[in-house]
Formats: C-alpha cells, sequence, structure tokens
C-alpha cells in the first residue's frame, strides 16, 4: 500500500488491510467491532477517501523510487506462500494454529460489570453506564465534526 | 502450537511501522493519511488483544471511540484537503511549504 | 426595618446615586444633579428613620470578610452615639452642599462627574462613620481620599488644581502608610481591628497600649486632618469647586481624622495625646498667622479650618474626646455655611477669589452677606452662636489642665477674629474694588436657601441638650464632667472674659488695622517683611520641595541607573539577545517539509520515552 505509485492502488491495498483487520478482530471474538471495523473504515471512510481521490485526480507519478520493486517482489512472494499455505492447511489434517483464549461468555450480567464478552449487548450495557459521559463527547465531537466540514468546503463567496 | 497475545502485539507493531513509514515517505497528501488510519488501526488491533486476554471490556470500548474519532477526522482532514487543492491546484508535501521559517 | 438593613441604605444610597449618574451616560449632565440629590435626601430620611426606630446607640454587626489561615477579617457596622451624632451631621451638612451645588455648578459642563464624585464621597465618608474595625475603616479612608483626589481635581484642565489633587492624594498617602503599619500593629498586639474588642482588652491590661501604635495611628489623622507638617495639602486642595472644599472642610475629609481620634481614643497613651494637643494647639496658632498672609477667601477659610482642627486635636488630647466631637460638629455647620457663603461670593464675582478684587457686597448680596457673617461671628465665638458653646468648653478645659496651651488657644482665637474680620470688612464692605465685584448680584434661591438652613444650624447647634433622639450622649458626658470642676465659676468666667475679649478686639482690631473694603493688604504695605514671613508658612512647601528634589531626587538617580543598566541593559536586552540567538537557531529546523516535522517528532517521542525509561 504505501509503497504503490497510484494512490487508487493504495487505497484499494489499504481496504484489504482494513477486512484483515476485521479478521484478526474475528480471531479475538471481538464479533461487533470486526463488523464496525468493515462497515466503518471499509465502507465508509475508504469510500470517502477513494471519492476524493478520483475527485481531485491526483497525478499518477509520485516521488517514492528507491527499491520499489524489491520490495514488492517480497511482498508479493509472501503474499504467494501464505495463500499456498493456507490452502495446503484447509485440505490437510493438520489443523492452524488457534490463540490461546480464555473462555468468555456471550451474555453480559449487571453484575459481570465490564467482563469481555463477544455480545454487542455488552457493548451498549457498558456505553451506557460506565462511559456514558465520553459516549456523550463522541456524540457532540461528531457533529462538530460536521459543521467544521459544511463550514470548510463551503466557498467562500469573495472566492466567486 | 498456539498464538499468544505476542503474536497480536508483533502484527500490531508492524502494520503501525507500515503506517509511520508511509507517512515519512510520502509525498502524497491523501496517502499520508491513509498511512494515519493505518497506524490508528494498529493501536485498534492492540487494544482489543489486550482487552481479550485481560477480559476486560475497555479496550474494546476504546476501539469504538477511536474509530469515531477517526471517521470524524477522515471527515475533517479530506474537507481540508480539498480546499487546499482547490487553492494550490496540488496535495503534494513537497508544495505545501509556507511555514517554512 | 431592622436596623441592619436601615445602615445598609443609609451607606449604599450615595454608591448607588454615584454609580446610576455614571451608567446614564449622555443623559448624565441633565439628570446627574438631581439623583444626587435624591440620593442625599435618601440619606437624610432613611437616617431619621435609623434614630427613629432605634431606641439606644448601640449596634453592632459584623460578618467574615476574608480569612487567610488562622487569621480572619471581619467587616462590621457599629451605630453607637458618635456615630449617630456624625451621620446626623453629614446627612444635613451633605445634602445643603448638594442643593447648593445644583446652583453653583449649572453651568459647568462636567456636572455628571462633578455629581458621581460627590456622591461617593459622601458614601466613603459614611463608611468611615459606620465602620466597626480598623480595616474597615482604612477601606474607606482611602476611598475618601480617592474621592477627594477625583474632587478636587475636577478642573483638570488647569494645572493648579490637577497639582492641588495630586498633592491632596500624595500627602495623605504619607499618612495613610503610618495609619497602616499602625493598624498592622494593633491586629499583631490585640489579635482583632474590631474597635470595641480593642477597648474592651484595654480597658482589662492598659499596659497593651503603646507609643509606637498610638503614634503609627495618629499619622493617619495627621494626613487626613492637615495637621502640621503634612498640612500642605488641605489650602492647595482649594483648587477644587467651592461647594467640594465645603464638603472636605466641613463634614467628610478633614473630620474623617478626627473621627478616627475620637474612636481609637482608648488606644492612644497619655504622652501620645498629649503631643496631639500640643500639635494641635501649634497648628492652631500656626494657622492663624498664615491665614493673615492670604488674599484668597477660600484660602483663608482653609486656614481657618486648620487651626480648627487644631483646636480640635488639642481638646482631645487633652482629653474631652466629647468637646472635640461638640467641636467637630458645630465646626461643620459654620464652617459649611462660610465656605458655601465664599462659594456663593465667588459665583457672584464670576470666579474672582482674590478678596482684594472684591468688597462692598453687603448691598449687593444681603442674604449671602447676613449669613456669611452670622458664620464668622459663630466661628470666631461670639456668646450664644454655636462657635462659643465648644470653643467655650475647649477653653475651660486647657485653663484647667494647662495653662500655657490654654494661652496660646487665646491667642489663637484672637488670631481667628483677626483674620475673619480682615475678609468680611474686605469683602463685604466699602466699595467694589472690581468690576466683577461691581456686578455682583445675590444668588439664586437654590443657593441661598441651603445658606439660611445652614446660618440656622450655625446659630443653633451650640445647644446640646435640645439635640434631639439623645444624639451627643458622649458631648454631654464630657460637659457635664467640665461643669463639675471645682473651680469651673470662676474659671467659665475667666474664659469668658478672655474669649470675648479675643474675638472684640480681633474683630474692632482689623477692623481699624485693615479698613473697609480695602483695595491693597495694608500688611503688605506697612511690614513687607513680616507679610512675606507669614507668607511663606514656615518653608513647609519649599522644604518638601527641597527634599523631593534634592534628596529624593538623587536617590531615583541611582535606581534609574540600576534600572537601566541592570534591568534594561543585561535582563531585558540578554534576555531579547538569547531569545534572538534561539530562534535563529530554531529557524533552521523550521524547512517546510511535513516529512520533516514528521521526524522531528518521532525523534522528540524517542526522547520523552529514554527520559521516561531512564
Amino acid at each position: 500500500m504505501v509503497f504503490n505509485p497510484n494512490a487508487v492502488n493504495s487505497a484499494m491495498f489499504m481496504i484489504v488491510v482494513l477486512v484483515a483487520t476485521a479478521g484478526l478482530f474475528v480471531l479475538l471474538e471481538a464479533y461487533f467491532l470486526a463488523i464496525l471495523q468493515v462497515l466503518v473504515y471499509a465502507g465508509a471512510v475508504m469510500v470517502l477517501f477513494l471519492f476524493i481521490i478520483m475527485l481531485l485526480d491526483v497525478d499518477k507519478g509520485d516521488d517514492l523510487k528507491l527499491g520499489r520493486r524489491k520490495l514488492s517482489l517480497l511482498a508479493r512472494f509472501f503474499g504467494v506462500c501464505l495463500v499456498a499455505f493456507l490452502i495446503f492447511n484447509s485440505f490437510s489434517e493438520v489443523n492452524l494454529p488457534s490463540p490461546d483464549l480464555g473462555t468468555v461468555g456471550d451474555y453480559p450480567g449487571i453484575e459481570s460489570g465490564i467482563d469481555f464478552s463477544t455480545s454487542a449487548k455488552s457493548f451498549g450495557l457498558i456505553l451506557f453506564t460506565k462511559y456514558m459521559l465520553p459516549f456523550q463527547i463522541i456524540g457532540f465531537l461528531l457533529l462538530i465534526a460536521m459543521i467544521g466540514v459544511i463550514v470548510i468546503s463551503k466557498k467562500q463567496k469573495t472566492a466567486e | 502450537m498456539t498464538i499468544g497475545i505476542n503474536e497480536f502485539i508483533i502484527a500490531s507493531s508492524l502494520l503501525f511501522l507500515i503506517g509511520f513509514m508511509g507517512v515519512l515517505l510520502r509525498r502524497n497528501t491523501l496517502i499520508i493519511y491513509m498511512s494515519l488510519e493505518l497506524m490508528l488501526n494498529a493501536v485498534n488491533l492492540a487494544l482489543v488483544a489486550f482487552s481479550r486476554f485481560n477480559q476486560a471490556m475497555d479496550g474494546a470500548i476504546f476501539v469504538f471511540f477511536i474509530m469515531t474519532v477517526a471517521a470524524a477526522e477522515v471527515a475533517v482532514g479530506l474537507a481540508i484537503i480539498v480546499m487546499l487543492f482547490r487553492k494550490k491546484q496540488t496535495v503534494s508535501v513537497d508544495e505545501l511549504n509556507q511555514l517554512k521559517g | 426595618m431592622d436596623i441592619l438593613t436601615i445602615l445598609l441604605i443609609i451607606l449604599f444610597t450615595p454608591l448607588v446615586a454615584s454609580l446610576v449618574i455614571i451608567l446614564i451616560g449622555k443623559e448624565r449632565r441633565k439628570w446627574a444633579p438631581a439623583i444626587a440629590l435624591l440620593g442625599s435626601i435618601g440619606i437624610l430620611i432613611s437616617t431619621t428613620g435609623l434614630f427613629l426606630e432605634s431606641q439606644e446607640f448601640s449596634y453592632q454587626y459584623s460578618w467574615e470578610w476574608l480569612s487567610f489561615g488562622e487569621n480572619t477579617f471581619y467587616l462590621g457596622f457599629v451605630f453607637d452615639n458618635i456615630g449617630a451624632t456624625m451621620l446626623a451631621m453629614v446627612s444635613i451638612v451633605s445634602l445643603c452642599i448638594t442643593v447648593f451645588s445644583m446652583g453653583y455648578m449649572s453651568d459647568d459642563p462636567a456636572r455628571g462627574r462633578y455629581f458621581a464624585g460627590l456622591s461617593f464621597f459622601m458614601f466613603s465618608m459614611l463608611g468611615i462613620i459606620l465602620s466597626s474595625n480598623l480595616i474597615m475603616i482604612f477601606l474607606f479612608w482611602e476611598l475618601v481620599g480617592f474621592s477627594s483626589y477625583l474632587l478636587i481635581g475636577h478642573y483638570f484642565d488647569k494645572n493648579e488644581a490637577r497639582q492641588a489633587s495630586q498633592k491632596a492624594f500624595i500627602v495623605n498617602r504619607i499618612g495613610d502608610f503610618g495609619f497602616l503599619i499602625g493598624i498592622i500593629l494593633t491586629y499583631w498586639q490585640f489579635g482583632t481591628t474590631n474597635l470595641e474588642a480593642i477597648a474592651g482588652a484595654v480597658g482589662v491590661d492598659a499596659s497593651l497600649i503603646s507609643h509606637l501604635i498610638g503614634g503609627l495611628l495618629i499619622c493617619g489623622f495627621i494626613g487626613k486632618s492637615a495637621q502640621f507638617p503634612l498640612h500642605v495639602w488641605l489650602p492647595d486642595a482649594m483648587a477644587g469647586p467651592t461647594p467640594v472644599s465645603a464638603l472636605i472642610h466641613a463634614a467628610t475629609m478633614v473630620a474623617a481624622g478626627i473621627y478616627l481620634l475620637i474612636r481609637i481614643d482608648c488606644l492612644l497613651t497619655l504622652e501620645v495625646l498629649t503631643f496631639i494637643a500640643y500639635l494641635g494647639t501649634f497648628v492652631a496658632v500656626y494657622a492663624g498667622f498664615c491665614a493673615f498672609a492670604q488674599k484668597d477667601i477660600k484660602r483663608i477659610l482653609a486656614y481657618s479650618t486648620l487651626s480648627q482642627l487644631g483646636y480640635m486635636a488639642a481638646i482631645l488630647g487633652l482629653g474631652y474626646s466629647g468637646i472635640a466631637l461638640f467641636h467637630l460638629i458645630t465646626h461643620a455647620f459654620f464652617k459649611a455655611l462660610l465656605f458655601l457663603g465664599a462659594g456663593a461670593v465667588i459665583h457672584a464675582c464670576h470666579h474672582e477669589q482674590s478678596i482684594d478684587k472684591m468688597g462692598g457686597l453687603f448691598k449687593k448680596m444681603p442674604i449671602t452677606a447676613t449669613s456669611f457673617i452670622i458664620g464668622t461671628l459663630a466661628l470666631c465665638g461670639v456668646y450664644g452662636l454655636s462657635g462659643f458653646y465648644s470653643k467655650d468648653a475647649i477653653l475651660i478645659a486647657a485653663l484647667d489642665s494647662n495653662f500655657q496651651l490654654f494661652l496660646l488657644l487665646i491667642l489663637g482665637a484672637f488670631l481667628t477674629a483677626g483674620y475673619m474680620g480682615r475678609l468680611i470688612w474686605t469683602v463685604f464692605l466699602g466699595k467694589a474694588n472690581s468690576e466683577n465685584a461691581d456686578h455682583a448680584h445675590e444668588v439664586s434661591p437654590i443657593m441661598s436657601g441651603p445658606l439660611i438652613v445652614l446660618t440656622l444650624f450655625a446659630v443653633l447647634v451650640g445647644l446640646n441638650h435640645y439635640w434631639p433622639f439623645g444624639l451627643g450622649g458622649i458631648v454631654s458626658l464630657d460637659l457635664d464632667h467640665l461643669h463639675h470642676l471645682e473651680h469651673y465659676k470662676s474659671m467659665h468666667k475667666t474664659v469668658l472674659i478672655w474669649g470675648s475679649a479675643a474675638w472684640i478686639v480681633g474683630l474692632l482690631g482689623s477692623l481699624l488695622f485693615y479698613g473697609r473694603g480695602s483695595k491693597a493688604d495694608r500688611l503688605q504695605d506697612k511690614a513687607p517683611k513680616l507679610y512675606a514671613f507669614l507668607e511663606s508658612r514656615l518653608w513647609m512647601d519649599e522644604l518638601y520641595a527641597f527634599y523631593v528634589n534634592k534628596i529624593q531626587q538623587r536617590l531615583a538617580d541611582i535606581l534609574s541607573f540600576l534600572d537601566e543598566v541592570l534591568l534594561r541593559g543585561f535582563i531585558i536586552r540578554g534576555g531579547a539577545g538569547l531569545v534572538g540567538v534561539l530562534g535563529v537557531g530554531l529557524r533552521i529546523l523550521q524547512v517546510g517539509r511535513l516529512n520533516a516535522y514528521y521526524l522531528w517528532f518521532f525523534v522528540g517521542l524517542i526522547l520523552l520515552w529514554l527520559y521516561a525509561a531512564s
């Protein structure tokens, strides 16, 4: 992603990275966050990036020359190896290593408080109890950001 | 063989380094921006891992907040970039050097 | 209403009036006199209400103001007999002066500022009267100084007024500095500044008081009441509008000094009191002489005030604080009358203040002249008028305790009659000596009204047994003490003879010497050296000028040199140079490339981490 001269390609690779991170979240049993990751980052943020890239029509030629070819070759090599390893694993008897996780419940109780749990309900519970104030502030921050963006992108009359 | 917290930390650090190098090496503002997002993501990953291995919810909640802030940040940042582009017809940081002393 | 509410109303009415005048903006020229008048009337009404409401005069209120660690300071009101008497005097006199000002200042463009200052002045004075502890007195004491500065400098486009206001302010600061240290020492010694608590403590253990505390506290009195050697501001303060002079001289500022002495009576040792007595007597005589060499009608009255303040200080030093209060009250009325009369004369003569240029005004302005002459007679202590009663008491007390003082005070009375005689013969009799005086005519009723009212008071206020509401209890107490002295009868006779002789000789002598409505000063013609000596007023102003120019200026030069070299040359220039070099260095870092900044940020982060890790 970093070494690709084309911004659109960079963005595409970025999406791949984000989805892969979401996969890691799944491995960590944080299903809600994984979904959020895909929806917010891969969905909203990256689409925004792509739009802007298209809108601005940035020149393709960038400056970064050093060792790009070798690095991307290395990356491709690792990628191919990984895919081959995965395919080999899924068709063989050998099991993939699994994360060493303790067991967690899937339903948050009021008593259990802030213990980790896989269900989305636990988010709601904790957001509206312990983290009530930050939650409100975050909401307000979003509002501010929205207003700010509107103000910034408004064309000034004198400029016209 | 099992995967412990170390592996997740290493993955997170790698992602962070990639993002860091991106910011350091690239000249395109948009890509610098994406790299910033990547770093945020790396932090998210570390936080979720800690949270999971500590059996506590707080880290996950923080990830939630970071996501929200990142979304807001992207919106504002991109708006600024668009305005910059309108004014200067470029997004390369080489030409955005008015702060030079 | 309870007493506290009324006290608060009395105190804050003039402040509110003053603020309203300031805040109404452009309309203030039109409305300021009315608002100030309403304020004064409000004070008078609420004071009357207070007297009707309160059965006996002993109220104390206090509440916490500040506390640092173990030290707590209180604000508080005291309303006792002394305060009540003062309150009555101040409210009546200030109402008269406000009314008079409405006429006197009618053509002044800065009326708003004037009336705001006048109301503020009353507020400060009422604050001093009602304060129950030294710190609060000091607060209002300074406010009095500040408002006098405002009012004396009312005509700030005139250099003389500007300098006079600064002089008054600075000279007062010198006294107040001693006063402040005295307050601190008092607090240190007694652990409180509440006057009643201090009086109680002194009553239990008289060894608590010391010369030092007493001496420092009276510094405030010396400054504010214009006693020697800090008297120099008072004659110059005549640069302000005449009603202000009346207010300063009669009801507020100089009276505040005496009032303070009456309040802190218990803190003064015998030696300090004796010092005050001699100081007062000296001032009484000294100011009397000085007044002969003045030509400005207001300055003559100013020296007369100095001399009368000397009387008050003298009697207070002899231990009769009640009689001092008595003289303060009577003096307030006739001196206000005299100043307002002088104001009327000046107003009629188109702001001509020199008595040489007046003359023959009796026929032109009979009401003013009559009231002025009655005021003069009261001042001289003519039998039956208010001044007589208080002066008589002072002289009897002096005769009883110290014969030298008595002789000097008689001399003072003689001088008083002399210069006042000179004043009235020159101003009111004979022929007009200038065009302005020729065109003078009687002032409007709004100005003569207060004169008449004050004349009534100047005549009647000496009958202290008829004061309503039992005011002046302390006065009666001291007078009774005087009446029961052993040789009261014979002393009274002696004083009566000497006192009457003093004013008769003084008035007649001045009439014979100066003649009626004379154009030039005869003393100046006959004995120019003597006149010049008197005019120089013991060279106090020159002495101060010498001190300031030669001694203080040297010190200031040294300090200025240090300032130039050390502060400006080394610290300021050096600091600026250092920052400049740093700036040049830091500028190199500002390469203007985002990636570079990012790298710096990273380096900083690593350094921070190293620091945190080590």
